[in-house]
């Protein structure tokens, strides 16, 4: 007796926690439009916190500026009718801060509308992720560590090459090495965020810090240096959930537009981009 | 996330990522873990006896040791590890190898946990014990090899059990530092594709793998500790038999 009441709470316990984390799960409202972000009165876009001129968290803690976080609150202006300058004076964007790894996950669970976060356009992501067109096309840099000696992608056979969790580094050194008949084999390990690979390559635990340059440029000191190599041409863009299409298609047609009449050259010139 | 765990193409990628992504990652965790359970035993045992044992100095050994580890977070400590301890041996280009990492941070961290456990352990075990065992001329190492420590084993069975199955879960803290374990796997895999669900759920399947067996391992030794000792028994029955005549 006593044992099946006890089978019969625990069942029902278990049953309650799993529902509990399904409607936890699902409950983000990723595909309900523009209506749910109009009437919800902010934008949620999930952007850097540690790229200069991208996105940097400001220090007293007020929010985030750069290139990035400005693009998004012209997305916002376009959702409440009004410019990119008032969605900024009216606070239309709640920003989250991402990481590579994060950043994906973010915009499936609904969590953020958008992630405008150096996110590289590639054809696997566009299988799961709808893509704006690219806003900014940047290339892969090697920072290397003054006194160590590598002057040349030559120079790296043996060496360890730190580049970012999700990112696309490695994929185009090997190509650059394909292309270009480097002989060097150098090996490769993971990081999750770049002050963890900046961290790995001060300590000399890793040979060379190898992500996009627009964010290595940050990170650029008076011990290490960029080697003279830029390879790997990639674009950045908006991403957003696949299934709201009102807002993917908003986005899509606000970045072209921006594009066209050169108000994104514009903001990226007011960067230093 | 979670609409995505239904996507039949996703774990078709899976699968196809286990042999370059999983199975290794699977196998240095696996290895890290033993490695670095032995070594966690074998402090755990040095230091808990060094918490009894009679001599000031040596209590003190242990206390700080004990105390730094358990006080300290184990992440803090990899990292230490992984960037200062190689310019404190002897200048930066030193690298420590990711396995021996792995070893001495958790091994080192969880040996403290393990430490109190046996303090704690042999604590227990009746003053009463080991003055009888000293009147009876056993030495100090013979008193805790025959009297002391087979009954202390039976009070930590599980708590050590705990220790272990905690240690195998920490080993997922080499991802922080490119580890090449599980986690580090599991991550960049995951992050490369998109398909955390898969990612994620998969590797807790293969951690799993590991912590059932300890655990169930360690239930069985608990009840058969339970199980009343043969001499004891046999007296009981000679005694029942006498009542009975």
């Amino acid at each position: 007796m006593k044992r099946s009441v006890f089978k019969r709470i625990a069942a029902m316990t278990l049953a309650g926690l799993m529902a509990m984390s399904l409607s936890a799960c699902s409950g983000g409202g990723s595909s309900d439009g523009l209506a749910a972000i109009k009437e919800r009165g902010v934008l949620k876009v999930g952007v850097k916190a540690d790229v200069p001129k991208f996105s940097l968290q400001k220090t007293d803690g007020s929010g985030y500026e750069g290139f990035e976080d400005d693009l998004a609150y012209e997305i916002a202006g376009r959702i409440f009718d009004m410019t990119g300058e008032e969605a900024k004076a009216e606070d239309k964007v709640e920003f989250q801060a991402v990481n590579a790894k994060t950043r994906g996950p973010l915009v499936e669970n609904g969590e953020v509308d958008c992630v405008i976060a150096t996110f590289t356009i590639t054809p696997e992501r566009k299988e799961t992720y709808n893509f704006s067109p690219a806003y900014y096309t940047d290339a892969v840099g090697l920072l290397v560590l003054k006194d160590s000696g590598i002057k040349d992608v030559e120079d790296l056979d043996g060496k360890i090459i730190g580049v970012a969790q999700s990112s696309t580094s490695q994929a185009e050194f090997e190509k650059y090495k394909e292309e270009n008949g480097v002989k060097a084999t150098p090996t490769f390990q993971e990081f999750a965020t770049y002050p963890e690979l900046a961290q790995a390559l001060a300590a000399k635990q890793i040979d060379v810090f190898s992500v996009d340059g627009a964010i290595l440029a940050g990170y650029v000191n008076d011990t290490n240096e960029l080697l003279d190599v830029r390879y790997g041409e990639q674009e950045y863009g908006i991403c957003s959930n696949k299934e709201n299409e009102e807002l993917s298609e908003l986005i899509n047609t606000t970045v072209q537009e921006m594009l066209d009449d050169g108000s994104m050259d514009a903001l990226l010139e007011k960067w230093g981009l | 996330m979670l609409k995505g765990l239904f996507n039949v193409n996703r774990w078709q990628r899976l699968l196809e990522a286990l042999p370059e992504y999983y199975i290794p990652g699977f196998l240095m965790t696996l290895r890290t873990a033993l490695c670095a359970l032995i070594l966690a035993l074998i402090l755990g045992v040095i230091f808990g006896m060094f918490s009894t044992s009679r001599s000031k100095i040596l209590r003190a050994i242990s206390r700080v040791y004990i105390e730094f580890f358990q006080n300290t977070p184990l992440a803090l400590q990899v990292v230490f590890y992984y960037s200062c301890l190689p310019i404190l041996l002897g200048g930066g280009g030193m690298r420590i190898p990711k396995f021996v990492l792995g070893v001495m941070g958790v091994g080192i961290y969880t040996g403290a946990y393990m430490s109190e456990v046996i303090r704690t352990g042999i604590e227990a075990i009746p003053k009463g014990q080991t003055e009888a065992a000293y009147s009876q001329g056993f030495s100090y190492m013979q008193t805790m090899r025959y009297i002391i420590f087979p009954q202390t084993i039976k009070i930590i069975m599980p708590p050590l059990a705990n220790q272990a199955l905690n240690l195998v879960k920490n080993t997922s803290i080499l991802a922080m530092v490119a580890g090449m374990d599980l986690m580090y796997f599991t991550d960049s895999w995951g992050s490369n594709t998109g398909y955390f669900a898969q990612a994620y759920f998969t590797s807790a399947l293969f951690y799993f793998i590991i912590c059932y067996p300890i655990a169930r391992l360690a239930r069985y030794l608990e009840i058969r500790a339970m199980r009343q000792p043969v001499g004891k028994r046999l007296l009981e029955e000679v005694n029942a038999d006498g009542g009975a005549n």
